[in-house]
């Protein structure tokens, strides 16, 4: 299946992130936005007709694969996130532009691939010259549509519609709208140069339970569509051109991993039992469709968190009260008896809200999440409003993202009272409605038992938490070595927000990836957590290893932890703790890597 | 010939969805239809979404649409519809 053997380059091998579990072999799928190299050609006056011909065959093709294409993002990512392939496909209709086209290719004589880059190009420094920031940047749309027609006009089938079964896709980064163009039910794995444990690919990667690494730095310059490649992210490992040896090393160990696995439960009950019997809940953060079906698939106790700006599909353009109703009314039915948490649109910063971070300085401390919110109080108020009547239908609860202390609650809860009390004059039906906030910024963890006073539960996002804490922004990998989920600061205020939450008697539930992982989600009970929200597809994994465990062990290990002054301390720690009291539940690979030891090496080879 | 001058009422303006409304409406019509800027400086082809988006009309932009043809009332009265509930994206 793999390339035959003949005239095989040899075998490379990059290491990289692991941030999806998987091993796999398959052929890589390069995505890119290269730029197509064109090239003019004089023709005879003869072969107009058929240049022309070949354009309009072109633009239908472009036009039939951009018809499957709206049809594929409505289904995975919802219907809003459709709108642009519309606009696409209005382009490739566009009387205008095909009627400038074929009349270059009649005067000039021109090849049709040369007279769409040339007018292609031509109505790009048009729209450059716009100067509303958001009309402009629809050149990367046009620049699209004409990247589509040279492509369909040099006979080549974008990849995605040949490679679907075994393909592994390979890409320096993938955007978040590029995902809506990849048949991503059918790729097998997700590689990229750039991104973290928390980037898009890797969020969206886990949700579909595919094998992703990311981190790769050059792997893009030598991958080739057509190539064999092997993605082992047990190991961090991404081999290339893999020799028949470690083609027949991964298929064995493929096997072994599939007759080892013990039956997953079909439909789990969302509930660990550790072996001295203390109850954990498992819960399921969600946000596109296309994983929703994971909740009762993966037995998720209900939804813990659901990031509701996925919502949007383009910044600044809010969604309607009734639209938002549906959405929150299918979440909550969805969620079933144990309801679901909605985060309140966590806008700015690194997510996407261009509209508004653009002129920032400091994105990810400005305006974004509860202060957007709370400054602009329409959207906050529609939202709202969409929520408590959606809450008739099946238990919904809010949280607000991103607080600082006190006084964020009390001025949200305000507006959720006050839009209560308009609601229920206007004879809507409303369900009840709890707050709770996310505790994600150090501000939060030292006033944490002020704030559990006057919320009914909360949060911890360990992924911002981690970012805050540490100051490390966790899409830049320069720092990714600072990034440190275990460091002892982090521990610690996990540890302090537990607390608070206990004291004051309200659930605190703990939804940051760091729940995904076994090794980290016993450390997290250690530390005093009890109820853990998570990509639905970990919840099998997470499930089994807390089951194996006694939690007073973990309590012992995290209280050591807690005594650490760095991170590498702690994952010594970890490691050798965890393969002494558990070598059945944590194979050496599971568990942090010696950081340490990797330095020294990166050390080294800058002094050679 | 008929002319009316319209407000861009949503926040974004003649953005890619908006003005896809906008084209697939006037693509309908037999009509000719025309969109200036009604300060002369630009108009555009309703019925081509590049030649739309080049008004770079954002919010609070005023437009005239010119239509021409045997139904060419019925097309003001379906662009008028358009722009006046914000293209569907108005708050509610």
């Amino acid at each position: 299946m793999i390339a035959d053997a003949s005239s095989k380059p040899a075998e490379r091998r990059w290491q990289g992130l692991s941030v999806s579990e998987g091993l796999v072999l398959g052929r890589v799928l390069r995505i890119h936005r290269g730029t197509k190299h064109v090239y003019p050609a004089r023709i005879e006056v003869g072969d107009v007709a058929r240049e022309i011909k070949r354009f309009r065959e072109a633009v239908d093709q472009a036009k039939t694969q951009l018809l499957a294409i709206k049809d594929r993002a409505a289904n995975l990512m919802g219907q809003d996130h459709a709108y642009i392939f519309d606009a696409h496909l209005l382009m490739l209709e566009d009387r205008k532009l095909s009627e400038e086209i074929e009349n270059f290719i009649t005067r000039k004589r021109a090849n049709a691939e040369w007279a769409v880059k040339v007018l292609g190009d031509r109505l790009l420094s048009v729209y450059a010259e716009i100067k509303d920031d958001y009309l402009r940047e629809r050149g990367s749309d046009i620049e699209d549509v004409i990247h589509r027609v040279l492509e369909a006009l040099s006979g080549e089938r974008p990849a995605y519609l040949d490679l679907v079964e075994e393909a592994v896709i390979v890409s320096e980064d993938l955007l978040p709208s590029a995902v809506a163009e990849l048949d991503l039910g059918h790729a097998r794995a997700i590689v990229t140069d750039a991104g973290g444990w928390t980037s898009h690919t890797a969020i969206i990667a886990r949700g579909l339970g595919i094998p992703a690494m990311v981190g790769l730095e050059d792997l893009c310059q030598h991958a080739r569509t057509g190539d064999g490649i092997v993605v082992d992210s047990y190991n961090s490992e991404v081999v290339l051109h893999p020799s028949n040896a470690t083609i027949a090393q991964c298929l064995a160990e493929i096997q072994r991993r599939a007759g080892a696995r013990p039956a997953a439960p079909a439909s789990g009950t969302g509930i660990a039992l550790t072996s001295d019997g203390l109850q954990v809940r498992l819960r399921a953060n969600v946000e596109l469709p296309a994983e929703f079906a994971g909740v009762s698939k993966y037995g998720a106790l209900g939804i813990g968190l659901y990031r509701s700006e996925f919502l949007l599909a383009q910044p600044g353009v809010m969604l309607s009260e009734e639209k938002q109703y549906r959405a929150y009314s299918e979440v909550a039915e969805l969620a079933g008896e144990n309801g679901a948490v909605v985060r309140l649109f966590d806008l700015g910063g690194d997510k996407g809200g261009d509209s508004v971070a653009d002129s920032e300085r400091n994105p990810a401390l400005g305006l974004r999440a509860i202060r957007f919110c709370l400054l602009n109080e329409t959207v906050l108020r529609t939202q709202v409003r969409a929520i408590i009547r959606a809450a008739a239908k099946g238990q919904l609860d809010i949280v607000l993202p991103m607080v600082a202390d006190v006084s964020d609650v009390m001025r949200a809860r305000e507006i959720i009272t006050q839009e209560r009390a308009k609601l229920e004059k206007e004879n809507e039906d409303c369900g009840p409605v709890r707050v709770g906030a996310m505790i994600e910024v150090p501000s939060a963890v030292f006033t944490a038992e002020k704030i559990a006073r006057v919320v009914d539960f909360f949060e911890l996002g360990t992924n911002d938490l981690v970012q805050y804490v540490l100051a490390v922004d966790r899409s830049n990998d320069k720092v990714a070595d600072w990034f440190r989920s275990l460091h002892p600061a982090v521990l610690e205020s996990i540890s302090r927000t537990l607390k608070a939450a206990r004291d004051a008697a309200i659930p605190a539930i703990v939804c940051g990836e760091m729940a995904s992982t076994p090794a980290y989600a016993v450390v997290l009970v250690g530390l005093g957590a009890t109820d853990l929200s998570m990509t639905p597809s970990s919840i099998p994994r997470v499930t089994r290893v807390l089951n194996g465990i006694d939690s007073r062990d973990a309590v012992a290990i995290a209280t050591e932890c807690l005594a650490c002054a760095t991170a590498d301390e702690v994952e010594e720690i970890v490691r050798e703790r965890f393969l002494a009291r558990w070598p059945q539940l944590f194979p050496p690979r599971t568990l942090p890597a010696k950081k340490t030891q990797q330095r020294v090496d990166h050390m080294q080879d800058r002094e050679r | 010939m008929v002319e009316v001058t319209l407000a861009v009422k949503n926040e974004l303006g003649l953005h890619a969805r908006a003005a896809a409304r906008l084209v697939r409406t006037a693509n309908r019509f037999q009509s000719s239809l025309r969109l200036e800027r009604v300060d002369g400086t630009l108009a555009a082809d309703a019925k081509s979404i590049l030649n739309v988006l080049m008004l770079a009309a954002s919010g609070g932009t005023e437009l005239r649409a010119i239509a021409e043809g045997h139904d060419e009332a019925e097309a003001i009265a379906a662009l008028s519809g358009l722009f006046e509930n914000g293209f569907g994206e108005l708050e509610s």
